[in-house]
């Protein structure tokens, strides 16, 4: 898997959530460089993440994540 | 000791001298710890004898947790420090016949040093620096509720007296002065007649009183947070912001990212996170439901009673309704664009925020809804009930004041006026400090108790 196709899936996730049609992502942007992104969006973010790669990211995952990229590469690490 | 006493003033000039007359790490933090030792035990020797427990049992707590990661017993190192902890604050909180005070700040700041170990950050070597973390003083009564990962890597090292620094400090705390004594402090005994009594009031002095007691406990809270962290930089200290413009928030949610900034991240981080994570399984719903919970937790924080739950459960119904109707602001945004938007969504937050903290200022919860029921009962009064017993020239000195914070907000949100004004002319800055101090001093109410949130 990609990072580059984790991170287009990812867009549209955030896209679908956000209620914000073609969010543009990059690897660098936290939760300050995307409008609507706050703790309780994020949560309903990581929900469809899973759902949509069939994993369960721990707690401890989850707060780690710094940014983007931080989610990416929890996600190609657990969907591997 | 007050922060604005003469018994502080000197206390602070003589430890500020202290602490870089003389060299080395040791040297300055066995000062900072005799004068918070000083600085706690002057209010009372229970206080400081709580304040040393909690550091004790943490600092050893957290050292066994970390030696214990790997076992199967750390999660019940974990649990059984935790439980302790909030046993502690909860039996001082509610049933202690004194209220240590300081005790709902540093316990926070112990919870998530142990919850940090456990999610794998390692655990303070010297029980100096800890101490420090836990009880320095300017930070000590009311916050910011500090972590150990901000702060500690603080403590590793002497602070060589900064002169920019010290002046950006001391700009700090006069803003701090400025907020407390000329706006809190001049509006509280009017607001306070009327908080206080609810059922002897008048409709139109409801609504004042409703309207105007967000500002006051801004004033207050911001007021004293300016001045810890001023003084914090004084001693050579970045400690963690609190307030950021939260008037100008368009939700209930960015509110709460823009209030009390080291409670409500906090909450998030520790509550909120674990909460929602475990609940994600339901959907909206357990995010709904960890939201609830989390503001919850944040009024009981504040104080035993309902009002305090029913000031939390407020806040989180707002959030919960404005995380589900996303999509009805974005018409309103669409339909009427953002010049129109921006500021009602500005007031209609703040009419909501003063509503709530019903709860949190007025005893009974039936004072809050005879508070409701009769805000609009404002017809038949007068001028002179509308003055809430203030003269003319407070009221001025009180509008003006408010108008000046919010327009220096403003700039300083685009320029930080602060360095702004350390790059003019000797003599324009100077002239600055003199009119600066003047005014606090002309317009300033002195006399009036303590900062609201020490009673948390």
């Amino acid at each position: 898997m990609e990072k580059t196709e984790v991170l287009a899936t990812l867009e549209k996730i955030f896209s679908e959530v956000l209620k914000c049609p073609d969010i543009k992502l990059d690897y660098s942007m936290t939760t300050k460089d995307v409008d609507g992104w706050d703790s309780i969006t994020n949560m309903m973010i990581i929900s469809d993440v899973e759902k949509h790669y069939g994993i369960h990211l721990k707690l401890r995952e989850i707060i780690k994540m710094k940014n983007v990229g931080g989610l990416c590469d929890v996600i190609m690490e657990r969907a591997e | 000791m007050e922060f604005l006493s003469i018994p502080f003033t000197v206390f602070i000039v003589i430890t500020i001298l202290l602490y870089y007359a003389g060299k080395g790490k040791r040297w300055q933090h066995g000062l900072l710890l005799t004068a918070s030792i000083i600085f706690i035990g002057y209010y009372h020797l229970q206080y400081l004898l709580y304040a040393i427990g909690i550091t004790l049992f943490t600092f050893y707590a957290g050292k066994l947790l970390h030696k214990k990661k790997e076992d199967k017993s750390a999660s019940w190192i974990f649990v059984g420090s935790l439980a302790v902890l909030v046993g502690v604050w909860l039996t001082a909180r509610y049933w202690s016949p004194i209220f240590p005070l300081g005790i709902s700040f540093y316990t926070f700041q112990a919870l998530s040093y142990l919850i940090e170990i456990y999610w794998d950050e390692e655990p303070e070597e010297s029980l100096l620096d800890f101490t420090l973390y836990m009880m320095l003083f300017m930070k000590f009564l009311s916050g910011p509720i500090e972590r150990g990962y901000e702060l500690l890597p603080q403590l590793k090292k002497a602070h060589a007296f900064d002169y920019d620094k010290a002046v950006y400090g001391l700009k700090l705390i006069a803003w701090g002065a400025f907020l407390k004594l000329v706006i809190a402090d001049r509006i509280a005994p009017s607001l306070d007649s009327v908080l206080n009594n609810v059922r002897d009031a008048t409709g139109a002095q409801l609504m004042q009183a409703t309207m105007l007691y967000p500002i006051q406990l801004y004033a207050d809270f911001a007021g004293y947070t300016h001045m810890a962290i001023g003084l914090g930089m004084i001693f050579g200290f970045k400690l963690s912001p609190n307030f950021d413009r939260p008037f100008v928030s368009l939700s209930t949610g960015e509110l709460w990212r823009r209030w009390h900034q080291s409670l409500s991240f906090w909450v998030r981080d520790y509550v909120f996170m674990p909460l929602s994570a475990e609940t994600r399984t339901l959907g909206r719903w357990g995010i709904y439901l960890s939201i609830l919970v989390t503001f919850v937790a944040i009024g009981v924080w504040h104080g035993a009673g309902w009002t305090f739950a029913l000031y939390g459960v407020f806040q989180g119904i707002v959030i919960i309704y404005e995380t589900a109707a996303t999509k009805f602001r974005d018409n309103i945004r669409g339909t009427f664009g953002d010049h129109i938007y921006r500021p009602l969504m500005m007031i209609r937050t703040y009419i909501l925020f003063a509503l709530s903290l019903l709860f949190f200022r007025v005893a009974k919860i039936s004072d809050v809804f005879y508070t409701y029921r009769h805000i609009f009962d404002g017809m038949k009064t007068n001028i002179k009930e509308m003055r809430l017993g203030m003269g003319d020239q407070d009221w001025i000195v009180f509008g003006i004041a408010v108008v000046v914070m919010f327009i220096i907000e403003y700039i300083n949100s685009r320029h930080n006026l602060i360095a702004w004004s350390a790059k003019c002319k000797v003599w324009q800055r100077w002239t600055m400090y003199v009119v600066a101090t003047l005014l606090i001093f002309l317009f300033g109410a002195f006399g009036v108790e303590n900062f609201i949130y020490i009673q948390f």
